[in-house]
């Protein structure tokens, strides 16, 4: 399908390329200008981050003592994500971002690189790595997160334009068709989070309320196929991927989201004590 | 042109997740409490007694499997398993039914 999407899509940028290879376009054509810097047109755009920045700080009812930070993940299986180095590129402007040795980063707002429609763009091929806003709320049990900073989480990234699409052929259709309140407010929006580690078991606990969520709520699913996912950017997290309901309003923003992990030791949960069902 | 793209690129998009998942070979929980052990039973002796079922694999090696059982109301428990890279059970949880599950 996708083969088939790409050939569709192809000739029409064909039919816009000037002349054959080798043969000198006429002198009239000729525009000089100047290119400092090259970018890619899947780098993540400046102005769509520093928006997530803005519903941050507009929905922060949902983690009023949480901050905002981007993280970096890996997305294809060769990544190598340490020693990443980020810049906001402009035309005329490079502002270098510190990256934190969890892949993490705090974003500057500078004027000039707003105006100038600035990229963010990491030493990395752009499609190797996917991004994520991390709103934490502190001093939260270890280990746990929490729902309200998961949904603010979500309405932030997609209002940044962080998760990324199958092809940047696909770009301007996705975006067209997932707002952050279709994707976040729905249960069909397919939000992905990612934990720690490799993940087992994820619960919700609320007051007395307790659930285990389903196991479609784990690996994305679980319908991923070999040839699906690389298509998604669960591509080398799979088994760190769970959906939680952030859609569903019963849930309060203080329901705190625990994990077991693959890797913890053996727990018998054949009596899951913790359920209230 | 254009419709028929956003309807590929939608199905392709949607690929992610929104497809109902398979629900996992139907157990007799009694059955599978006395025959799955975790650090004891393997991948084969699974297959042997309550048949292939949904299965996730990953790079890791791991696997993860799901079976079902009958529960109340048209309901189901969802039995979980993890087997490591051996194929030996290393995890097992169960998921009731609650009561905001939709009826199959």
């Amino acid at each position: 399908m996708l083969a088939t999407l790409v050939g569709a899509v192809l000739p029409a940028h064909a039919q816009t390329a000037p002349d054959a290879p080798g043969k000198p376009a006429p002198a009239k054509d000729i525009q000089t200008v100047t290119v400092t810097s090259t970018r890619d047109p899947v780098d993540k755009s400046y102005r769509k981050m520093i928006r997530g920045m803005e519903r941050f700080a507009r929905e922060h009812a949902l983690a009023p003592q949480a901050t905002l930070r981007f993280r970096l993940l890996p997305r294809t299986p060769t990544v190598d994500m340490h020693g990443i180095t980020l810049r906001v590129l402009g035309d005329h402007i490079a502002v270098p971002v510190a990256v934190a040795p969890d892949n993490s980063f705090v974003l500057p707002r500078n004027d000039q690189a707003l105006q100038e429609d600035a990229a963010v763009v990491a030493n990395r091929k752009t499609t190797s790595m996917t991004w994520r806003a991390q709103v934490v709320t502190p001093g939260l049990p270890p280990g746990t997160r929490r729902l309200g900073d998961l949904r603010l989480e979500c309405l932030v990234g997609m209002e940044a334009g962080l998760v990324s699409n199958s092809s940047p052929l696909f770009g301007w259709i996705s975006n067209a068709l997932t707002s952050p309140e279709q994707v976040c407010n729905s249960p069909d929006g397919n939000f992905l989070f990612f934990t720690e580690r490799p993940v087992f078991s994820v619960t919700l606990r609320a007051g007395e309320r307790t659930e285990i969520l389903p196991f479609r709520f784990l690996y994305a699913g679980g319908e991923q196929t070999r040839d699906m996912l690389p298509f998604c950017d669960c591509q080398v997290l799979l088994d760190r991927t769970y959906y939680v309901p952030i859609w569903d309003r019963s849930w309060p923003d203080d329901t705190l989201v625990s994990f077991e992990y693959m890797d913890d030791a053996h727990t018998d949960a054949t009596s899951p004590q913790e359920t209230t069902p | 042109m254009k419709r028929a793209l956003i309807l590929l690129a939608a199905a392709l998009v949607s690929g992610c997740a929104t497809r109902a998942p398979e629900p996992g070979t139907s157990v007799a929980e009694a059955r599978f409490d006395t025959l799955v052990v975790p650090g004891r039973t393997t991948r084969a002796e699974l297959l042997a007694a309550f048949g292939p079922t949904k299965t996730v694999k990953f790079d890791s090696g791991m696997e993860a499997w799901l079976y079902a059982s009958p529960a109340a109301a048209g309901r189901r428990t969802e039995l979980v398993l993890l087997l490591d890279r051996d194929g030996i059970v290393r995890k097992l949880r169960k998921r009731p039914p609650y009561p905001t599950d939709p009826a199959r």
